[in-house]
């Protein structure tokens, strides 16, 4: 029996396989947000994509700039803030994995998020060494 | 006087402002009794922490649906060569789902292309559960 996540996390590759219609993995990245958004759409339980400011900032994501525009309708990614706690938590999976500030915070905001969780990226060898770090169904998807 | 067009950006603008902390006003709205009774009930199971946030959180979310189906659609409308095939789609659900048929993608591909003989219409689920069934009816 297999389970829908009710989030997916986005990280660096995902938002810029999104963002630009040119990139090779744009097609791919939009077959996970089309199967939430029409799953969201036919009666089930909706399917919350989020996104770490951190890794907004990483990917110069700025909302307000008209080359979002699309991004930010076909996403719907909702910005998850890093507060105190969750820079302590952050700071904490930073320094058991050995990763960067940013893939942290994308491993807090899944540890934080409603279950099962995805994460979308492109660097799973990480995110996997993250994933084993949190509770919880936390799904590596290779971008 | 007339009302004007309703227009995408007009949604989208305003599902941006949205806002926990916003303002808000109040409306009635005409509903089933059996509904509202329901509401009461699976908010004392533990749905939500009054019939209020239920009921926000599930119109909110209703829109945001709606509105990147917007969105998605008029991607797609200026780029059709964007547009995932049901295969890629049923592939991303069984990757999602965490669901054994992911690593299986001749399979899926398989399912993809026998449903849509008898479902036109058919979904990346309805392909992950004809897939399953496939592989059940290899097994037996």
């Amino acid at each position: 029996m297999t389970t829908p996540p009710a989030t997916i996390v986005l990280d660096n590759e995902a938002i810029q396989a999104l963002a630009d219609v040119h990139h090779r993995k744009h097609r791919r990245a939009l077959s996970f947000i089309e199967v939430a958004n029409q799953r969201s759409g036919r009666r089930r339980e909706p399917v919350a994509i989020v996104v770490p400011v951190a890794m907004r900032v990483e990917t110069g994501w700025d909302r307000t700039a008209p080359s979002a525009a699309a991004l930010n309708r076909i996403s719907r990614a909702r910005d998850i803030v890093l507060g105190a706690r969750a820079a302590d938590r952050a700071a904490q999976l930073r320094q058991n994995a050995g990763v960067s500030v940013v893939d942290a915070t994308v491993a807090q905001v899944a540890e934080a998020s409603a279950r099962p969780i995805a994460i979308l990226t492109s660097d799973s060898k990480d995110m996997h060494r993250l994933a084993a770090l949190i509770e919880g169904d936390t799904r590596v998807i290779h971008l | 006087m007339k009302r004007p067009v309703p227009r995408d950006e007009d949604l989208f603008a305003l599902l941006d402002r949205l806002d926990a902390h916003g303002p808000t006003v109040v409306s009635s709205v005409r509903q089933p009794a059996a509904l509202k009774e329901a509401l009461k009930v699976a908010v004392g199971l533990g749905l939500d922490a009054n019939a209020n946030d239920a009921t926000v959180q599930a119109l909110r979310d209703r829109l945001e649906a709606f509105a990147q189906r917007r969105a998605l659609d008029a991607h797609y409308a200026a780029h059709p060569e964007v547009r995932p095939s049901l295969v890629e789609l049923a592939q991303a659900a069984a990757e999602l789902d965490g669901d054994p048929l992911a690593i299986e993608p001749a399979l899926i591909h398989r399912a993809a292309t026998e449903i849509v003989a008898f479902r036109p219409r058919a979904t990346a689920d309805d392909v992950l559960v004809y897939a399953a069934g496939l592989r059940s009816q290899a097994n037996a």
